[in-house]
């Protein structure tokens, strides 16, 4: 065992370290409630918590349906209210819906002319002429300006796309990271700030002058993988499970967190837990068949010629033999017809 | 919106329009009272939607309320005395518009006081009984409102399985199964209900001294320590009557079953010794002691499937064991055989045994407030707690049964039976007849006339040492019921026994003297403690282990010819074979993969 860190000789070898972290997650889960009432506070984000989340986790969904990201700010400012006010807005998506006072649609003419909200603009600190400048991005779109009122005028070849059109305009992006369409300030113990968003993008933050690129917290583990590796997304389902589960009240050692992390990710992308992921992906036939779709996998085992070694638990049981597991791992060194030419000493 | 007219709705339909809604309900609710409308109309007001709702249609629940009139009872003192010499009856109020029945949408109209009291201006009708409110179920109880909420229904589940005096004829029934109490009484406090009722002559449990007390740790958890004298007395005695039947079914082809003591060559014959109880008809006798395997009904039935015409001709008459036997651990004396015909003209046997169950450790016992315990110790008069007077407790109930679940009834019960005893009176226990103070005040009251405490509590003395115990303890008597749950009929072990023909597994349950299940969660236990040895010895040692011959060649199963002496496949019919120790359900396993065109083959490496 030369050369191993402390903690794997923590485990006895031939432990069933999977099963252990199965039923050490598995049986406080049973006492979690499936539909857990978040408190409705005023600064904080909705997030999905309890046997939801763990769920969301464990089937590896493309998506978290809450996603939001922990921004942590560069130390040069992140004691000074109004410069991390100054990023917030940086974030904050606001989108011309949201600046708007009202607004009509000529679909003959294709114009659209545009309201827009004195308040609002001030409040988000944006000029007429900015929307306008934007708006100007949009493919075919003329845009001309005149105090709070816009006129945009549309090139489209039928009045379909030119519906479809208005509807881009009225959701096009003024400013901000697209995708997050909230964000909150929020304060540490030791008075430094930071900002918490509602919505994942994690690229589109890090540009962002005053966030501290090292220190961007997102929950979408997809994201996570995708941007900055499959080690980190490990990490980031270890510790959601993990945290999930302490908020509830229920504490887990950290290794069986760890482990399910491992398994989902040892193979260098993100697997689920499950028919369609690691269970569904086992080696052995019976193993699978044990599992779900029983007929599936005799039909695809006959069809295709598989071969099982009956090297696993499960086939093992079945099968009758003892498993390799435990006390079962242990095999003798000598052969037994090696020991007939051993001869006791005199 | 303007002013909207008031829709009227008739059973659900709306039928027109009216001005003033809540006069126009008014105006129904009048006529009904003096008798122009059934009393079976209800009419409904909903202020919110101004609408009228009035029903008439079959189904609705409705209850009974006296009519209140600008704070006034319209049920007088004077029609109470009437009622009381029975002048007039029920009927009689109802006619007058003095008490009216309401479904569930007039009651909303309704603001009803709970008693007299209570009444203000703005009261519309008044409750016959506060008790009411508990509903019939509930009322047979005593001391109902002292009681948390959630005991009531626990209580009246007990109630259902609590044995007694079930039916007066019960010597002429023959129930699947019967409990009767040997000794049932009727209890010291009880209520209006449970009069009414006629309860006191069906009683279903006995009046038992009750100490509220620890003994040695005996009683931790809802066991009770109950007291061998009481029990050698006939506390909690009763009789366990099953009743165990069987017909001549007759069958397609002329053939039919026929009770008789079958001859050795039936097939299944079950030895001499399990017949020799039947008489020569093949039923049993009357009062004879049966156990466990006696045959109670002899009977043979046809074979099951049609003889094959044999080379001489002519079929012998088989015929096939169908007797009925007593249950797997059961034991009694036959109580009573009933011969009579069912309606398809073919003979039907009764025959109902009968066994003592005298209380014993794991028994149920339950009083009428939810609190159940199941008997753990059974112990010696001379060992039980005793009073300066010598009074001996029957039943010993842990006093952490009492505060967590709230059943202040149960401990009322316990200071009016006490009461009741001593005076040799009856109690009235129904729902918020009397204040609880002054209640309590009462029973206490004639307690300290007899020279007792006028909490119940007494001085007692441990009957092992002699010694004064430390604290007084709260003794008294409560009804208690034995309930049908007993170790006797639900005991059962299992070292070697029947299995399964097709999984070759053992069997599960009771009447088929099977084994306790050794699941998923259980096998998950030992692969996390990694117990191989162990695990395969519930998998496969004591369940299905099977020998199967694995042919060498091609890796399909083969069987061994004991006639040739040697295996045998039956793929390539080859004789190079391999006995292989597997659990049978993979072997049928293989068989049902091979059934739906997959054949396996299996591969066989030395170890």
């Amino acid at each position: 065992m030369a050369g191993k860190d402390k903690v794997s000789l923590n485990v006895a070898p031939g432990e069933a370290v999977g099963v252990v972290a199965a039923q050490s997650i598995g049986e406080p889960g049973t006492q979690m409630i499936l539909r857990s009432f978040h408190a409705a506070g005023i600064s904080s984000l909705i997030t999905t918590k309890g046997l939801p989340r763990i769920i969301e986790i464990v089937d590896a969904r493309k998506r978290p349906k809450f996603p939001m990201m922990y921004v942590t700010l560069q130390s040069s400012i992140a004691k000074k209210y109004e410069n991390v006010r100054a990023v917030w807005r940086e974030i904050e998506e606001v989108k011309v819906s949201s600046v708007l006072k009202s607004f009509s649609e000529d679909l003959r003419a294709q114009t659209m002319t545009l309201e827009l909200d004195k308040e609002k603009l001030t409040s988000y600190e944006i000029t007429p002429r900015f929307v306008a400048s934007r708006l100007e991005k949009i493919p075919g779109a003329s845009v001309s300006q005149d105090e709070n009122a816009i006129k945009v005028k549309i090139k489209r070849e039928d009045m379909k796309s030119t519906r479809t059109a208005f509807v881009d305009v009225r959701d096009a992006s003024i400013k901000g990271v697209p995708g997050i369409p909230k964000a909150l300030v929020q304060q540490e113990a030791d008075g430094r700030f930071y900002i918490t968003t509602a919505g994942s993008n994690i690229a589109g933050v890090m540009e962002i002058e005053g966030v501290d690129k090292t220190h961007v917290y997102s929950n979408d583990i997809f994201e996570v993988m995708r941007v900055y590796g499959i080690e980190a997304a490990r990490n980031l389902i270890a510790h959601e499970l993990y945290d999930t589960m302490s908020d509830e009240g229920f504490t887990v050692s950290f290794r069986h967190p760890s482990l399910v992390a491992d398994t989902m990710t040892h193979v260098g992308t993100i697997k689920s837990i499950g028919r369609h992921g690691v269970a569904g992906e086992k080696e052995s036939v019976f193993a699978r068949a044990a599992y779900e779709e029983t007929v599936k996998h005799f039909t695809n085992a006959g069809v295709f010629g598989e071969k099982d070694m009956l090297r696993g638990v499960a086939e093992n049981i079945l099968i009758g033999k003892q498993i390799s597991v435990g006390t079962g791992m242990v095999k003798l060194a000598i052969k037994k017809d090696d020991l007939k030419n051993v001869k006791a000493k005199e | 919106m303007g002013e909207r007219k008031c829709y009227v709705y008739l059973d659900g339909r709306a039928i027109g329009f009216v001005e003033d809604g809540k006069k126009f309900a008014e105006e129904i609710r009048k006529n009904r009272r003096v008798g122009a409308i059934s009393g079976e109309v209800n009419v409904a007001y909903r202020k919110g939607l101004n609408e009228i709702r009035i029903n008439a249609d079959r189904g609705r629940a409705r209850r009974p309320y006296i009519i209140v009139e600008n704070g006034a009872s319209r049920y007088t003192e004077d029609l109470k005395e009437k009622l009381k010499s029975k002048e007039i009856d029920f009927n009689y109020l109802l006619r007058r518009g003095v008490i009216e029945y309401l479904d569930a949408e007039e009651e909303e109209n309704a603001i009803v006081a709970i008693n007299k009291d209570s009444i203000t201006k703005a009261t519309t009708h008044l409750e016959i009984d506060p008790a009411i409110l508990f509903g019939l179920t509930f009322n047979v109880s005593v001391y109902p409102e002292h009681n948390s909420v959630g005991r009531h229904a626990i209580s009246a589940n007990f109630i259902k399985q609590s044995q007694g005096l079930y039916a007066i004829n019960f010597n002429a029934r023959y129930d699947a199964r019967a409990f009767v109490l040997y000794y049932p009484q009727a209890p010291i406090a009880d209520s209006v209900a449970y009069r009414k009722l006629n309860l006191s002559k069906h009683s279903s449990g006995q009046n038992f001294i009750v100490a509220v007390s620890t003994y040695y740790g005996y009683n931790m958890k809802d066991a009770l320590v109950i007291n061998k004298s009481a029990v050698d007395r006939g506390l909690g005695r009763s009789a366990f009557f099953r009743t165990y039947s069987d017909e001549e079914r007759r069958y397609p082809g002329g053939q039919q079953d026929r009770f008789k003591v079958p001859a050795a060559t039936t097939e299944g014959y079950l030895g001499e010794h399990a017949y020799s109880k039947l008489s020569d008809d093949g039923i049993i006798e009357q009062e004879t002691p049966v156990a466990e395997g006696d045959v109670l009904i002899g009977k043979v039935s046809p074979p099951r499937f049609l003889e094959e015409q044999t080379s001489f001709g002519v079929v012998e008459e088989r015929s096939r064991d169908n007797s009925v036997t007593l249950r797997a651990g059961e034991e009694g004396v036959i109580d009573n055989v009933m011969l009579t015909e069912t309606t398809g003209a073919t003979k039907l046997v009764k025959t109902r045994v009968r066994s003592v169950k005298v209380p014993e450790v794991g028994d149920k016992f339950a009083s009428r407030h939810g609190q159940k315990g199941v008997v753990a110790l059974i112990v010696n008069q001379a060992d039980m707690p005793f009073t300066k007077d010598g009074i001996i407790p029957d039943l010993l109930l842990n006093p952490h049964s009492l505060p967590g679940r709230m059943t202040f009834g149960h401990m009322i019960e316990t200071i009016a039976g006490k009461a009741g005893a001593l005076s040799g009176t009856h109690f009235d226990g129904t729902a918020f007849s009397v204040n609880g103070k002054e209640r309590v005040d009462m029973y206490g009251s004639i307690l300290e006339k007899y020279g007792y405490d006028k909490f119940g509590d007494e001085v007692l003395y441990d009957g092992r040492t002699g010694k004064q115990f430390n604290a007084k303890i709260f003794t008294g008597v409560v009804y208690f019921n034995r309930l049908w749950h007993m170790v006797s009929l639900k005991l059962q072990v299992r070292s070697r026994g029947p299995v399964q023909i097709l999984t070759h597994q053992p069997t599960e349950g009771k009447p088929r003297r099977g084994g306790l299940k050794f699941g998923e969660m259980e096998r998950d236990a030992l692969v996390g403690h990694g117990a191989s040895l162990l695990l395969k010895d519930r998998m496969l040692e004591q369940s299905d282990k099977a020998d199967i011959w694995i042919c060498k060649d091609c890796g399909d199963v083969g069987y061994f010819d004991f006639v040739k002496n040697v295996p045998v496949c039956s793929n390539d019919g080859g004789n190079n074979l391999e006995k292989v120790e597997i659990s049978y359900a993979f072997k049928l396993l293989l068989d049902e993969v091979k059934s739906m065109h997959i054949l396996p083959r299996i591969k066989l490496k030395s170890e």
